[in-house]
């Protein structure tokens, strides 16, 4: 047991930035890992060794993490027996600075959770919003609204596959994958002004309507994006080191994925269409015709295949919205200041990790009594522990990437 | 709205529901007690009626005089999405049956609340703080936790430090603390 040092007229709590806490005088550091005493009996159970066992620290810096995670792994050799993720090194407390924030302001607030994929952050606390104050979003809004996000649907894939890769030991995935995505950031760059975080959407219709500048790119590179995206996912599908690491790897099943509340790809791998798209329909998603891929095998492979079949997926959405795209305006004649009756909405979206939602209460006021925001990385991560004990370290994060969850998310 | 769903939740549930079941958009939201929360999850869980097999969301709120943990449900069944609220948590000992026996994945979206709310989940085996360092000691999203630049609101006009806090608030005593609308 380390001893940590306390003046008696300090409390054993306040924190190093306590102004009573001079520097001659300082507390004594907390032990991030135990001995403390732990306090529950999964930690008990966790940092106990066994004869043989170690401890690895993983992160936060480290590069696979997809952001700063620390996993503390307890390992046999180059086994692993069991993980603890220890999160909050990105944490921002959105959740309270948006209570403290105007509707407007809340929505700026959500690009940076998945910096990735931000047009889904901003979607569901939109339509939230929306609910709340009974507004009917224009059409052709809703159609840029699917037309932006099934875009940015393609880039997040495309970076996923470049990730995973990386992750695997290949290098070169990703130098072609960025070249799908930067293409697509730019398009996104000209609609909405910025490259990743966009603050596009805005409540009753999006910022601004379709412009020249992305038109043309976008026509541009839909007349190529089928043969691109079959000559990247070759290089990967047709490998054999990639195929056989990747196949068998992180195996789950239908009711254990259920159990951990999965949603989207991860559960999709499993043998489960649950697509919010389809099962529980928002925007314009049910006059467009697509399929929702699934797959049965569970394993890091299913995972990666079926993101692969929804860029296909995607593709058609684009190309039906473009030629469906209604004339009209882009925004619901709302007033500048917002202030929706007291009530309580939910909306939920299908992103590229799985369901994104918002569960918003309004006090009548101009700002948001609480905004409760649920990220699927959050949920996916914590079933890292369940998929890797018992594999080999590096499988940790094959694993890890393959469930692709990003860290701004999880932290919040 | 799904009526016939209202109709089912009211003849299943009638007893333990302590208010009204409302509707509005593609929601459905009952309300009850904090001890009634295991029983109620599992009939929605398993009964043929429902089928309620995933947990959407977890969350924790502070309506300044009470706590509450919201469940949002999925099924098959039905085109709504169900919310659930067990309402009148005391603000002092906040206390709620954990729900990780039906769905594992809950555990960490119980640790969120509890590190945000102090909320225990009784029956959670890993019930820690998640994203606060382990020896702090407030609950962030309570609603007598000021932020540090909200000097609109705080009651020491705004200068203090984020983590000068304590004790599991940092409200001074008599400042205004923000009310849910009654419902």
């Amino acid at each position: 047991m380390t001893t940590t040092r306390t003046p008696f007229d300090i409390p054993a709590h306040a924190s190093s930035d306590d102004p009573r806490v001079t520097l001659d005088e300082q507390l004594g550091v907390f032990e991030p890992i135990p001995p403390y005493p732990p306090r529950t009996e999964r930690e008990a159970e966790f940092y106990t060794l066994r004869d043989g066992e170690m401890f690895v620290n993983m992160g936060p810096q480290h590069p696979s993490t997809h952001g700063v995670l620390r996993v503390v792994l307890k390992i046999d050799g180059e086994k692993v027996v069991d993980l603890d993720p220890v999160l909050g090194y990105l944490h921002r407390g959105v959740e309270k600075l948006c209570e403290n924030a105007d509707y407007h302001q809340a929505i700026c607030y959500m690009d940076p959770l998945e910096y990735i994929s931000s047009l889904f952050c901003e979607w569901s606390p939109v339509m939230a919003f929306e609910k709340l104050l009974d507004v009917q979003v224009p059409r052709r809004a809703e159609y840029i609204r699917v037309l932006s996000g099934e875009l940015n649907r393609i880039a997040s894939h495309a970076l996923f596959m470049g990730w995973f890769a990386l992750d695997l030991g290949g290098l070169t995935p990703i130098l072609w994958s960025f070249i799908e995505r930067d293409e697509i950031v730019e398009m996104l760059a000209a609609l909405t002004g910025q490259r990743m975080l966009f603050n596009y959407f805005r409540i009753g219709g999006v910022n601004g309507d379709l412009n020249h500048e992305f038109m043309s790119r976008l026509g541009a590179w839909m007349s190529k994006a089928t043969a691109h995206i079959d000559s990247n996912q070759a290089l990967l599908n047709e490998n054999e080191i990639f195929v056989r690491r990747a196949r068998g790897l992180g195996v789950i099943d239908t009711a254990t994925a259920l159990q951990m509340c999965m949603t989207g790809p991860n559960l999709r791998a499993t043998g489960v269409p649950f697509d919010i798209r389809r099962a529980h329909p928002y925007s314009i998603y049910p006059e467009l015709d697509f399929d929702i891929p699934s797959r049965t095998e569970g394993d890091c492979l299913a995972r990666y295949l079926l993101r692969m079949d929804e860029v296909r997926q995607s593709l058609r959405i684009i190309d039906q919205c473009l030629h469906q795209m209604p004339d009209g305006p882009v925004m619901a004649k709302l007033p500048r200041l917002i202030r929706p009756r007291p009530g309580r909405a939910y909306a939920a979206i299908e992103g590229p990790r799985g369901q994104y939602a918002t569960y918003a209460i309004s006090d009548g006021t101009d700002q948001p009594y609480r905004m409760r925001i649920h990220d699927p990385s959050f949920i996916h991560l914590q079933s890292v522990g369940l998929l890797t004990p018992g594999n080999l370290i590096a499988d940790t994060m094959a694993i890890m990437a393959s469930l692709d969850p990003i860290m701004g998310g999880v932290d919040k | 709205m799904d009526r016939a769903l209202r109709r089912r939740l009211e003849a299943r549930f009638g007893k333990v529901l302590t208010g009204p079941v409302r509707q509005r958009h593609d929601e459905t939201e009952i309300r009850i007690g904090a001890g009634d929360v295991p029983e109620v999850l599992l009939a929605l869980h398993d009964e043929p009626d429902f089928r309620f097999g995933l947990l959407s969301d977890l969350a924790g709120v502070d309506t300044g005089t009470s706590m509450q943990t919201v469940y949002h449900l999925w099924s098959d069944s039905s085109g709504d999405w169900l919310r659930v609220i067990a309402d009148g948590l005391s603000r002092d000992d906040p206390r709620v049956p954990s729900v990780t026996f039906l769905w594992k994945g809950a555990e960490w979206m119980e640790r969120e609340a509890y590190d945000m709310f102090g909320i225990t989940f009784e029956g959670n085996r890993d019930l820690r703080r998640i994203y606060m360092p382990p020896d702090y000691a407030s609950f962030p999203l309570r609603k007598d936790f000021f932020l540090a630049d909200d000097a609109s609101r705080s009651p020491a006009g705004g200068v203090r430090h984020m983590e000068q806090t304590h004790g599991p608030t940092n409200a001074e005593a008599g400042a205004r603390i923000r009310q849910a609308p009654a419902s």
